[in-house]
């Protein structure tokens, strides 16, 4: 079977890559990329651990092809810290022990940032069902929905 | 594993029709690829060309006007629906029914196409477009055609599409004065797919008092999303109360064909039929006489 | 009295938590060597049967391919993690000439890709002859029954017995008697990293494996036995491990076959376990048949008590022989029952093993004795805290011939717990708050695998900066074992976390410690790295006395970075330099202490015990059966809290987990094929299902932990079943004791109940 050429923009960093059709987008992000912060937990779009960002949306990497990202722009965990500064996201997982074992801890982030860029202040029950679609067997995600409620509420705006 | 295949991409509908024409026999559309990409992996589906339909232009448009009601492009991606300001005004259940399926990374790659097509009986929209009165516009290389949602069901998995069919659009008409249309899932996780479900639109006659027009349609409950119509003939000329609802809910868990699987037992699936039917026919009625 | 600590009990951030929030932490699943192959095994598609032969050639012509080994190709060891009974090793991995369970392994291959293995799995011909299989129980107790292993009649694989005080006259003594039977259900561990190793071998006969593990000493040992190497000829390397819950202590398929497939091929080999087989062929909670009676006074005190159970053992013993004594034993708990009697049998079915599981027996016996509980203080009409408050364990109480309880907060948290209930008021129709008390070890005592070596070590290094290398054998599967080490460390030297080094996961780098397993660490690692530390500050105390001349070296103190005399604070040194010249001064060597940790003369289970009550509030719809958590509530007592971030999210994680064993994870099986493995089928709660919750803590002092310190962590999964059962007995008046807890078991017993008082 042929390779196909994909263009690809991961965390602004242009790519032309020549891969199987076949091959899923947190293939070409871990094994291509090296990009290994995306996981995978499941591999049949249940669990989420394998998030990332497509065109500014959320979807789950193991359930896209990656010759459907032909000129997409894709952004990973491994994107949402300038150098060594972390974003508020990032500062309020740590402060509310957002994460345990943490497999879960980069899709859960990059749901949360998706939520949070389209809804600023969302509500308790907004922030459940944004991060719905991400499994976390270890923190029961109180911890995490704290999180993203005191960046909501804006405590850590100075501090960026 | 995914089994190696040669991708195609079309930009057109044309385009699209072409390819499926030329690799009959051999080919998978794949739109989201959220059900599909599942069966590949399991080997289940293995073709030798994936048609590749998600970038045809105009094909993800939702477009409203009062004389032809509602029509959704059939790449047009779950969260397009629910963000759609015509829909939340017009069609508000369908706004009820998108944040309910699944997970937002699922909504916003998967297609209401693909959810049709993939003709699950768990699946939501359905049963939700069945009970609005829905039609699909299909195509092949020939010919275009239009068929009531109902009848594109035909079982398990099984739709009314052929070899080289595109499904191009949903259209719903505009509903009738006074009518509402409501949906439920009953599951135990929220969001995943329903143990059953029912969908109700309900229409009454001007004064707001009896039924004019009823639709009672199951999710999950039979092979295909099932109109349950005996208990539709009961509600039409009839008045609100409890009894009726109690017989309405009834006749629809008698209605219903479900299977037993590790979520439910037959009888508990007819329970929540029954559970739900009445429910939702009361709440359809209740913003049907509000409805203008 | 309470000291005042300056790093413990203080919210500290996960040590590892940065490298988590970035992606940086590499996991095993992350780990790729240059070189590398990819590893996939065959498993069985039979509940049980001869295996008469298996034919590879088709597989090894396959492009790409590297090798295919079966069982031919190993040494045959029969291994099991109860080391100290031979007869208790009966898992060979890969199995020679019988399967016993669906998803047991036949063969793996070493490929150049995943595909490739994956392809020439289906080009292995296995010829099997089918055998009769036996699933429940129950059933396989029976005579006649067939036989899974030939040293086992009847499939009995362990029995245990625990008996106590004079039972019959107990129960003639009783005004009242109750008896139920429960069946407690499997379930999945479900670490959202699944098994998964790499293993390199090179010539010179050493062997390194990277895996995903609670016990990296464990899975050295267990490998040196069916690899025929020397223990130290193998290198176990664990830096993040993505979740345990007790799946992650044992030999398993992915280390035996990548280790095995790199020793033929002197090439690095990789297998993950795909999210299906780590559902049909990893091990999972033992599922129970309970029966339960209990001799009661009218006033509600605790005559008598005997259980009966029978556990579905799978194939193998695993760590099944731990789970039927501990389920034994804290049937009792957290009470004094004056006599109790206690039959517990464990049969080998053609299942997937069952084993360990946060909780090790413990939910299962607090579903069935909390629940119960409450139904008996219904009959009575005693209020359900007040039976619990009568009959509790107190600190000094002795469990006859078992355990010594030297802490115990039970009836503070009892205090604390019923100014909750009381504060939520009158509840609305269908609602109702159920509670459930609960206790857990703090790591266990008996030597089962026979380990030569202190339970836990630590190593202490002091640099001239004063820098503090940690070197500890604990693992950190995401409980925060880390930071609680660092902290205790930190605490004890007197400097901050941050000036902790800490080095773990590499049986190349770390001293012997058991692992991550019954809840074990705080108490037995924290108290091996709190003596390493206390030793290394001694060594820096001699130079101190050197030049504060103090009366006594006990009047110095090092607390904050700050040398000081404790009785004037003011006067001291700053640490780093007293480190400096200290070290100057020991010939240029830097400060190196040891410590280490083994429990003993500490009773038959464990040194020290948490103790907890928990209420769950929920609601029930009456159409439907449908359950919701509204609120869960708990007041654990977990002795001083050396983190309260980490004790918090324990508490969240546990609710999580033994809410779902509550009422909607479930292993259902077809004839030993389990129906769901996978997450769309298998129902884990979500974010969108989680109940508020609320933690109101308690704090103890227990005198065989580090500062006071024990468990919190397997502990708070034990009482969230029973609590659930017992909110929704309130909610509806039926009590349902088949586990799990689903809207069709509700709706069907409130039929039943509305048939009968229609009758
Ligand atoms: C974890 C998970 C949870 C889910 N939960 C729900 C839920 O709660 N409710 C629910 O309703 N659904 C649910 N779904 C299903 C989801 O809605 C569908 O997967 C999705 O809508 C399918 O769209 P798609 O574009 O991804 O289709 P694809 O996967 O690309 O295609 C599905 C099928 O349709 C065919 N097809 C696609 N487009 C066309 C077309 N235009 N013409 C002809 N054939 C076509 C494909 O060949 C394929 O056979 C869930 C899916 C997942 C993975
Ligand atoms: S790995 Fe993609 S959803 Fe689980
Ligand atoms: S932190 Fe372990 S799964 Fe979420």
């Amino acid at each position: 079977m042929k390779k196909t050429l994909l263009n690809i923009t991961v965390n602004d960093e242009t790519f032309e890559l020549y891969i199987k059709p076949k091959k899923l987008l947190v293939e070409v992000l871990r094994d291509e990329l090296g990009l290994t912060g995306t996981k995978r937990g499941c591999n049949t779009g249940a669990c989420g651990a394998c998030t990332v960002l497509l065109n500014g949306v959320t979807v789950k990497s193991c359930s896209v092809l990656a010759v459907q990202a032909e000129g997409a722009e894709v952004t990973t965990v491994e994107h949402l810290a300038d150098g060594a500064k972390l974003s508020a996201l990032q500062l309020s997982f740590l402060d509310q022990g957002a994460y345990q074992c943490g497999f879960c801890t980069s899709g859960m982030l990059m749901s949360a940032t998706a939520l949070l860029n389209e809804e600023p202040k969302p509500t308790r029950e907004d922030i459940k069902e944004g991060i719905h679609g991400n499994i976390c067997r270890c923190t029961g995600y109180n911890s995490i929905i704290r999180a993203i409620e005191a960046v909501a509420e804006g405590k850590y705006r100075e501090k960026r | 594993m995914i089994r190696d295949f040669n991708y195609l991409r079309a930009s057109t509908v044309k385009e699209a029709l072409d390819l499926l024409e030329q690799h009959k026999d051999d080919y998978k559309i794949i739109c989201g690829g959220q059900s599909l990409l599942i069966l590949m992996r399991q080997g289940l589906v293995a073709p030798e060309y994936l048609i590749d339909i998600k970038n045809i232009k105009g094909l993800n448009t939702i477009n409203f006007d009062r004389k032809n009601g509602l029509r959704i492009g059939a790449t047009t991606t779950h969260r397009a629906v629910e963000k759609s300001p015509l829909i939340k005004k017009h069609y508000s259940v369908l706004l009820d029914m998108e944040e309910n399926l699944a997970s937002i990374q699922t909504r916003n790659w998967g297609t209401v196409g693909g959810n049709l097509a993939h003709g699950d009986p768990a699946g939501d929209p359905g049963p939700v477009f069945i009970a609005l009165n829905a039609a699909v516009k299909m195509a092949n290389k020939e010919r275009e055609r239009t068929l009531p949602l109902e009848e594109f069901f035909i079982d398990y998995f099984e739709t009314a599409l052929e070899e080289g069919e595109l499904l191009l659009e949903v259209q719903m008409p505009i509903p009738p004065p006074k009518t509402a249309t409501v949906y439920e899932k009953f599951n135990i996780i929220k969001n995943e797919l329903g143990i059953v479900s029912v969908a109700a639109s309900i229409t009454l006659d001007e004064n707001g008092l009896s039924c004019k027009d009823a639709r009672v349609v199951l999710g999950a409950a039979a092979p295909t999303p099932k109109r349950a119509k005996k208990a539709e003939q009961m509600l039409v000329g009839q008045t609100l109360d409890e009894k009726l609802l109690d017989k309405v809910s009834e006749k629809a868990s008698q209605e219903a064909d479900p299977i037993a699987d590790i979520h439910a037992t037959e009888a508990y699936r007819r329970s929540m039929v029954k559970a739900l039917a009445g429910k939702m026919v009361k709440k359809a009625w209740e913003q049907a006489k509000t409805s203008a | 009295m309470k000291k005042k600590y300056t790093v413990i009990d203080t919210p500290v951030h996960n040590i590892d938590g940065i490298a988590k929030v970035t992606g940086r932490a590499k996991y095993t699943f992350d780990v790729t060597l240059p070189n590398m192959l990819h590893g996939k095994i065959l498993r069985s598609p039979h509940p049980h049967a001869k295996i008469l032969n298996i034919d590879t050639s088709k597989a090894e012509a396959l492009n790409g391919v590297k090798a295919v080994v079966t069982g031919k190709d190993t040494l045959g060891v029969k291994q099991g993690i109860w080391r100290r009974y031979k007869e208790l090793c009966d898992e060979e991995i890969l199995a020679r000439s019988k399967v016993r369970y669906i998803g047991e392994p036949v063969a793996a291959v070493a490929a150049v890709d995943e595909d490739t293995a994956e392809e020439a799995l289906d080009l292995i011909e296995v010829e099997y002859e089918l055998l009769q299989g036996v699933f429940e129980p129950l059933e396989a107790i029976k005579e006649g029954a067939p036989q899974l292993h030939e040293h086992a009649e009847r499939n009995i694989n362990v029995t245990r017995h625990i008996e106590w005080g004079d039972v019959e006259k107990g129960f003639k003594k009783a005004d009242y008697v109750r008896e139920d039977w429960f069946r407690c259900s499997s379930q999945a561990h479900v670490c959202m990293e699944t098994h998964g190793a790499v293993a390199s071998f090179i010539p010179e006969g050493k062997l390194t494996v990277w895996t995903s593990t609670q016990s990296h000493y464990y899975i050295q040992v267990l490998l040196a036995g069916v690899l025929d190497l020397k223990e130290n000829d193998i290198r176990v390397i664990s830096r993040y491990t993505g979740g345990g819950f007790g799946s992650k202590f044992e030999l398993d398929s992915a280390q035996f076959c990548s280790s095995l497939l790199s020793m033929k091929l002197c090439k690095p080999v990789k297998i993950i376990l795909t999210r299906e087989e780590e559902f049909m062929a990893t091990k999972r909670r033992t599922p129970m048949f309970y029966y339960v009676r209990a001799g009661v006074k009218k006033d509600g005190t605790f005559l008598a008590k005997e259980a009966r159970v029978f556990t579905e053992g799978g194939a193998y013993t695993a760590m099944g022989a731990t789970a039927l004594y501990l389920t034994g034993f804290f049937q009792t708990f957290p009470y004094v029952w004056p006599s109790y009697r206690y039959d517990g049998y464990r049969v080998y079915t053609n299942t997937a093993p069952t084993s360990a599981m946060r909780g090790f027996g413990a939910p299962q016996a607090t579903f069935t004795a909390e629940t119960q509980i409450d139904l008996i203080a219904d009959e009575l009409g005693i209020d359900p805290i007040e039976i619990r408050r009568k009959n509790g364990m107190y600190p000094g109480y002795e469990v006859p011939g078992q355990a010594y309880i030297q802490s115990c907060g039970l009836s503070q948290c009892l205090d604390k717990i019923e100014d909750w209930v009381k504060s939520r008021g009158k509840l609305p129709p269908n609602r109702g708050i159920g509670i459930a008390a609960y206790g857990f070890m703090s790591g266990g005592i008996f030597n089962w695998f026979d380990t030569p070596y202190a339970f836990s070590s630590a190593l202490v290094q002091v640099n001239i900066d004063g820098k503090v290398d940690l070197y500890i054998g604990s693992q950190d599967m995401g409980q925060g074992s880390n930071t609680t080490m660092a902290m205790i460390c930190a605490e004890e030297l007197g400097v901050h976390v941050e000036d902790i080094r800490l080095h773990m996961g590499d049986t190349d780098k770390c001293p012997v410690d058991l692992g991550a397993w019954g809840s074990r660490e705080t108490l037995m690692q924290g108290n091996a790295v709190k003596r390493a530390a206390a030793e290394a500050k001694r060594q820096i105390m001699e130079f101190a006395v050197a030049k504060m001349a103090p009366n006594i070296v006990y009047d110095l103190d090092i607390k904050d970075r700050w040398v000081h005399l404790i009785a004037r604070p003011e006067r001291g040194l700053s640490y780093y330099d007293v480190v400096k010249e200290a070290i100057r001064g020991k010939d240029g060597q830097p400060i190196i202490a040891r410590g280490h940790y083994t429990p003993h003369r500490k009773g038959m289970i464990s040194p020290a015990y948490s103790f907890g009550v928990q209420a769950v509030e929920a609601e029930v719809e009456p159409e439907t059966g449908k359950i919701t958590l509204k609120h869960c509530a708990t007041a654990h007592d977990c002795g001083q809290v050396i983190n309260p971030l980490g004790v918090k999210g324990q508490l969240e994680g546990a609710i999580a987990m033994a809410a779902g064993y509550g009422f909607t994870e479930d292993l259902p099986m077809d004839e030993g094929k389990i129906l769901n493995p996978n997450l769309v089928d298998y129902k884990l709660l979500r974010a969108t299902e989680m109940p508020e919750t609320e933690v109101v803590e308690v704090e103890t002092y227990e005198p065989e932990g580090p500062f006071g310190a024990k468990e919190a962590g397997e502990g708070l999964t034990n009482p969230t079943a029973g609590a659930l059962s017992n909110a929704v007995y309130h909610a509806t008046g039926v009590s349902i004791k088949d586990l799990p807890i689903t809207p069709e078991k509700v709706l069907e017993a409130l039929r039943e109940k509305n048939e009968k008082k229609e009758k």
